[in-house]
């Protein structure tokens, strides 16, 4: 099956974006470093769940989201505690805590697995978010692929300032050489990097959906995009000041 | 970003605009409205404000800008959640442009901008 044709798009998607959402659905359908290819694309389908959770409805409206009790809307091929971070992630992501993901850890849902966790539920969401704004109707669900998840986890991670462990700004290398080129970064491309794909799969969704890293040292505008940099500047400040994010 | 842009382009924003402000009807970012409106029902997930606001964004703009447009939030709808999924702090506060733009926009009265 051919995903992301976009043929019954009623406006030309440039050639790049259709790259990267194909790119990531194959990505998506294989088994990551701690996550199964069948386990990854039960992940994607609980971010669709999570949009039209009746519990996660309510949750959000709830002063306290962590005495709130109820049962979400799932499809039941994950554990609960994946369900659930899966669903907060996406509609109640604010509201994370430190003392959330650490209490994870002790049911069932390690750092490791959290983050890859986190990196597919992103994509997916932005991915099916892009269509949804065009108002295009959502792309299939790829087949999982058999093979199991490899385990990988760089040597160089360190727990610091974030709730999740993360290579250090000086931290890029060796096999995680490719991740940036100085020995400084910003802490959201540090942010996965216990997962170091689900950086690169960040990257190359947002080389062609926003601007590459390079690409945002250029302050005036792309030759090969519609808006300037500052119509893109604005569209993300107000996406992001409606999700309340000061980073 | 915006007010950097701003400047390097030497171009006349009102930063309060991504609050919702009416600044953009006097800024000198093109279609300032049309994409305000596109992102911000977009972002709140007002389907029927983001089908007017898509067929605005199109009709005045086309199909070129309002694919990256799209793009661009979908982008944006993904990035709040890794920071505050990951838990990530603000990198530093000792730049003056994001200072600047923080107490512009009001941020330091919400802890989490900490």
């Amino acid at each position: 099956m051919t995903y992301f044709s976009y043929e019954n798009s009623p406006y030309e998607i440039r050639d790049d974006i259709k790259d990267a959402h194909k790119k990531f659905w194959v990505s998506l359908s294989q088994a990551g470093n701690w996550w199964s290819g069948k386990e990854r694309v039960a992940i994607a389908q609980e971010v669709r769940n999570a949009n039209s959770c009746e519990f996660c409805r309510a949750r959000k409206d709830a002063l306290s989201p962590y005495t709130f009790m109820g049962e979400h809307s799932h499809s039941k091929n994950l554990p609960i505690v994946a369900v659930d971070a899966v669903h907060r992630i996406i509609t109640d992501q604010h509201r994370i805590t430190q003392q959330y993901v650490n209490n994870n850890v002790t049911t069932g849902l390690p750092y490791s697995h959290y983050v890859e966790l986190i990196g597919i539920a992103v994509a997916v969401f932005s991915i099916d978010e892009f269509n949804r704004g065009l108002g295009i109707a959502l792309e299939t669900l790829p087949r999982p692929c058999q093979g199991d998840p490899d385990n990988y986890q760089p040597e160089q991670v360190v727990k610091d300032i974030a709730f999740v462990p993360m290579l250090p700004a000086n931290g890029a290398k060796g096999a995680e050489s490719d991740l940036w080129h100085k020995d400084q970064t910003a802490n959201v491309l540090r942010a996965l990097t216990l997962v170091p794909n689900a950086l690169r799969d960040w990257k190359a969704l947002s080389t062609a959906q926003y601007l590459s890293i390079e690409g945002m040292g250029n302050f005036i505008g792309q030759k090969d995009r519609a808006i300037n940099r500052m119509q893109m500047e604005l569209i993300a400040g107000r996406v992001s000041s409606y999700n309340e994010c000061f980073y | 970003m915006l007010r950097v842009s701003a400047n390097k382009t030497e171009s006349d924003i009102d930063i309060n605009m991504i609050m919702g402000s009416e600044g953009e009807s006097h800024s000198d970012i093109q279609y300032a409205h049309e994409l305000m409106q596109f992102a911000g029902s977009l972002a709140s997930r007002d389907e029927s404000a983001l089908k007017v606001a898509r067929d605005e964004l199109l009709s005045q703009a086309g199909p070129r800008v309002l694919v990256d447009a799209a793009g661009v939030a979908a982008n944006f709808q993904r990035m709040v959640r890794i920071a505050d999924a990951a838990g990530i702090p603000v990198d530093s506060n000792d730049n003056e442009i994001s200072n600047q733009v923080r107490s512009d926009l009001d941020l330091y009265k919400f802890d989490q901008s900490a």
